[in-house]
């Protein structure tokens, strides 16, 4: 699903951000990035869905190749590509119900269908009571799933998410993580970036650990912290 | 595109100009502001330039001829002023209809039998030049030429008149100018600070996979929207305001030349509607244009 060949990636100011990056992760998996801040998890996630280009290197997701890939073809790439951030970045003029509908309006679906898709994702991710209630007015963990919920809208096979617990509290963190699984399991391909060790220790995922742009560990899904 | 999708962009627009209403309200305002300046500055160099023209068109040369020619000498003479560059003109008035006007003038009908018999009046032309710039030059032309007594066009106060002429035209035009550039850049900046403070949305749009052109139509439609609104009230208010004026100066202060010409005005007021409505897609396709770079 994913592949990446010995990616590199410098920026401007001579500023390593990855070195020398192999990865490749199938169809369905749950991955974790974890790694200190500044260690790359964040460039690394936006390679995927070509918010960066490596220096060096091949990103292939989904069979299309994303440093050959041309700017038309951009939006397409993204349409299979669900993004969660750690702040959310709703609209804060729009309803939670019309931000999550603004998703699908944008790539041409039928007014019918953005209604009645809109409404079981709110059901998905526990929000259809709140559903004409504006950003500002609902609790982050509440936030956060209405990022989740805009995510999945266009039913994309893969997820990714950057730190998308670093904002709420452990309880609120879990009720993200447990929708989450939920999506993975109903078969999403779901790459996850945190500093929530806790999150990483209970979920048994695989885990790919990066410091200073180096892959140092890739740990496989049911292993502890020992790699037993 | 499909009909759906644009059915949706034109909904996008008026949702977001529902949303944003008090941005849409400054951009209509600083339209209806920099094109009634527009419009205003276009008439006022119309004018200026009608006022230079209306003055500069007074003045004519005189040219007094020597007493002895003969009446095809007269006509010669006639013909070879025609063909000076820049002359208009060239009218003959003879001594003997010039001592019948001035009898008329004075009322009397035995001037010349008071005289003696004796017409004092020469033969006379009066030429008119295509540019009063020309004057100068054409007079000392004149001057030269064999049967020419004396020329006369009024000198020093020409000079003055076309100094004044000449500074009416240039400030009719800087103002023109600058307004222009002025509410260009008002505008421009108005709709651009529009667009800024939808980054955020724009962003969110590219993340979730919306084409370029399907985020910058609504932009372009809106900038367009709001400089025809702009521009249909600057003009209803310009043009009100404008006739108003003309009605007044006409009635009140009627040694002032002033452009009358319906088509004239229609043509300025279309200016304004096309610049309103030209700067508004403009400013908003490149503001948005910086936001869709990868």
């Amino acid at each position: 699903m994913i592949k990446m060949k010995s990616i590199s990636k410098f920026y401007p100011n001579g500023a390593r951000a990855l070195y020398d990056i192999n990865l490749n992760i199938h169809k369905g998996e749950f991955v974790f990035l974890v790694g200190q801040s500044g260690a790359g998890k964040s460039t690394l996630i936006k390679l995927l869905y070509r918010d960066e280009i490596p220096t060096r290197g091949q990103v292939i997701v989904d069979s299309d190749n994303l440093i050959r890939l041309k700017e038309r073809e951009i939006p397409l790439l993204r349409r299979k590509i669900g993004v969660i951030f750690q702040d959310f970045k709703l609209l804060q003029n729009m309803t939670v119900f019309e931000n999550i509908a603004f998703a699908q309006q944008v790539v041409g679906k039928p007014k019918k269908e953005i209604e009645n898709n809109t409404e079981v994702l709110l059901e998905v991710v526990g929000l259809s009571k709140k559903r004409d209630v504006y950003p500002d007015e609902i609790s982050g963990g509440e936030q956060q799933r209405v990022c989740v919920a805009r995510a999945l809208a266009n039913n994309p096979p893969i997820l990714v998410a950057d730190e998308p617990t670093g904002n709420l509290d452990q309880d609120t963190a879990w009720e993200i993580m447990e929708i989450l699984s939920r999506v993975n399991k109903m078969g999403t391909t779901i790459i996850m970036a945190t500093h929530a060790l806790y999150i990483v220790e209970k979920m048994k995922k695989r885990v790919v650990t990066i410091d200073k742009g180096k892959i140092i560990d890739d740990r496989p899904e049911g292993a502890n912290r020992f790699g037993i | 595109m499909e009909f759906n999708t644009f059915g949706f962009i034109f909904e996008q627009v008026f949702i977001s100009l529902k949303r944003n209403v008090l941005l849409t309200l400054a951009s209509v305002i600083t339209m209806i502001i920099s094109l009634s300046l527009l419009g205003c500055s276009m008439l006022f160099l119309a004018n200026a330039s009608f006022v230079a023209e209306t003055f500069e068109s007074q003045v004519e040369i005189a040219v007094f001829l020597q007493d002895y020619l003969s009446s095809e000498q007269v006509v010669d003479l006639q013909n070879k002023l025609e063909k000076i560059e820049g002359v208009a003109s060239v009218t003959l008035t003879t001594k003997e209809n010039a001592i019948k006007e001035f009898e008329e003038s004075m009322g009397s009908k035995t001037l010349l039998e008071d005289l003696g018999g004796i017409n004092p009046f020469p033969d006379k032309f009066t030429i008119q030049t295509t540019d009063a710039h020309l004057v100068q030059d054409i007079a000392s032309k004149v001057s030269k030429v064999t049967g020419v007594e004396k020329v006369r066009y009024g000198q020093g106060v020409l000079e003055k008149l076309l100094q004044f002429t000449d500074w009416l035209r240039w400030v009719g035009l800087a103002i023109v100018v600058i307004f222009t550039i002025a509410s260009f850049i008002l505008i421009a900046f108005n709709i651009k600070t529009n667009v800024y403070s939808r980054e955020k949305e724009i962003q969110i749009m590219r993340l979730v996979g919306a084409s370029n052109s399907f985020i910058r139509w609504p932009f372009i439609i809106e900038g367009m929207f709001i400089g025809l609104i702009g521009a249909v009230i600057a003009m209803v208010i310009v043009g009100f305001t404008y006739t108003w004026l003309l009605g007044y100066v006409m009635s009140n202060l009627t040694f002032l030349p002033v452009v009358a010409d319906q088509l004239f005005i229609s043509k300025v007021l279309g200016a304004m509607l096309l610049s309103g409505i030209g700067i508004g897609v403009l400013a908003s396709s490149i503001s948005v244009r910086q936001f869709l770079r990868t």
